[in-house]
């Protein structure tokens, strides 16, 4: 089963590669490009050593800031930043996670395709601000539970190791949250690696069977 | 760049840089100085005017978004004769103090009770905590906008 899974991931992108010529194009002329591995070609050890740099990333305040849950108060700082602490400003996003109900969002975070964000100012992308979908809760997750909710299609937005990263590579392409995570601007400390190096951790621990610190698999997970 | 918009239902034309914050695009450039600068970085609330009907902090709008857009400042929200139900009910309370944040926190109110008729206490302290009153005038600004929700629903 996991390996049917892998192949049918693997046969997907070999179409896809089509599709997607050389990835997004973003700006300067730097792409991002989605090249699955070959199949059979990551070990175990080395998709868990993926996932542990997906950890670092997901888990990173310019990622899991707006990854929480159903309280819906997104966070500041953290990390390097000092400690996390709750959106200032009595912000609550509501259950429309984007602040419909009192606060819009957007009344600070406009699109802004220039990721041009000053030092203390709201952070805009080209995307509408808003916080992710509440069962995709990565903030103060532990290892197990992020690998659990990554490989759940019914917590995840249906997508299997390649749809995640498609997922990654449109964002981007937008000039969305993802690639806003790696060019916060305004001094903040960017997501660490690179969008790239995520990109390539994803499909790497995808083609190894999305292995979890627990010992489970996505296959297990998703079956 | 240039942009054509509407300011308080006149259309306005505008050659500026892309980046130019709308709120001195209102200030400098169409010399509508009701809107206020505190902070330039959206965390004191007193430069909200309304785009579109949402309340937006105008030193985050870049002249980039202003091609085709409303725009609704104080001064067109109301007239003396004919005040808005909130700055009617920001009379009647005496919320303003020294009321250099009162202009932003009534464009706030204004766009808020659009969202929301008949809000409660908590609904417009959540709405309202990113308008900052240096006074703390936050009672009375709490209290006109129950009237102002009672004015307008009635």
């Amino acid at each position: 089963m996991r390996y049917r899974a892998v192949n049918r991931s693997l046969t997907k992108a070999a179409a896809l590669a089509g599709m997607l010529a050389a990835g997004a194009v973003l700006a300067k002329g730097a792409e991002v490009l989605i090249e699955p591995p070959a199949a059979g070609s990551v070990s175990v050890e080395e998709g868990r050593a993926a996932f542990d740099r997906m950890y670092d990333v997901v888990t990173h305040p310019r990622c899991a800031n707006c990854h929480v849950g159903a309280e819906n108060v997104p966070m500041w700082y953290g990390g390097a930043e000092g400690p996390a602490q709750p959106h200032g400003m009595n912000i609550n996003a509501g259950e429309s996670r984007i602040g419909a109900e009192t606060l819009p969002c957007a009344t600070c975070h406009r699109v802004n395709e220039t990721l041009d964000n000053d030092p203390h100012a709201p952070p805009q992308a080209g995307l509408e601000w808003r916080l992710a979908p509440v069962e995709f809760e990565w903030f103060g997750k532990s290892p197990a539970e992020i690998c659990a909710q990554l490989s759940d299609p019914d917590r995840n937005g249906g997508r299997d190791a390649l749809g995640l990263a498609e997922h990654l590579v449109e964002d981007a392409g937008h000039r969305g949250f993802v690639l806003w995570g790696w060019q916060p601007g305004g001094g903040r400390e960017p997501a660490p690696y690179s969008l790239q190096q995520h990109v390539n951790d994803v499909l790497a621990w995808g083609a190894a069977g999305q292995p979890c610190p627990d010992g489970t698999t996505g296959q297990d997970a998703s079956q | 760049m240039q942009a054509t918009f509407t300011v308080n239902g006149t259309e306005r034309q505008i050659d500026v840089p892309e980046d130019m914050p709308l709120l001195w695009v209102l200030r400098d450039e169409l010399k509508l100085t009701g809107t206020k600068y505190g902070c330039g970085i959206a965390q004191c609330g007193a430069c909200t005017v309304h785009l579109d009907g949402l309340a937006v902090r105008a030193c985050q709008v870049a002249a980039r978004e202003l091609d085709g857009a409303e725009i609704t400042t104080i001064e067109g929200l109301g007239t003396p004769a004919a005040p808005h139900p909130v700055q009617a009910a920001w009379i009647e309370h005496e919320v303003a103090q020294c009321g250099y944040c009162q202009s932003g926190q009534i464009m706030q109110a204004a766009s808020f009770l659009d969202l929301n008729p008949a809000p409660t206490d908590e609904e417009i302290d959540a709405a309202m905590s990113g308008n900052l009153c240096r006074c703390g005038t936050y009672s009375r600004i709490r209290a006109a906008v129950h009237t102002a929700a009672t004015k307008m629903g009635s």
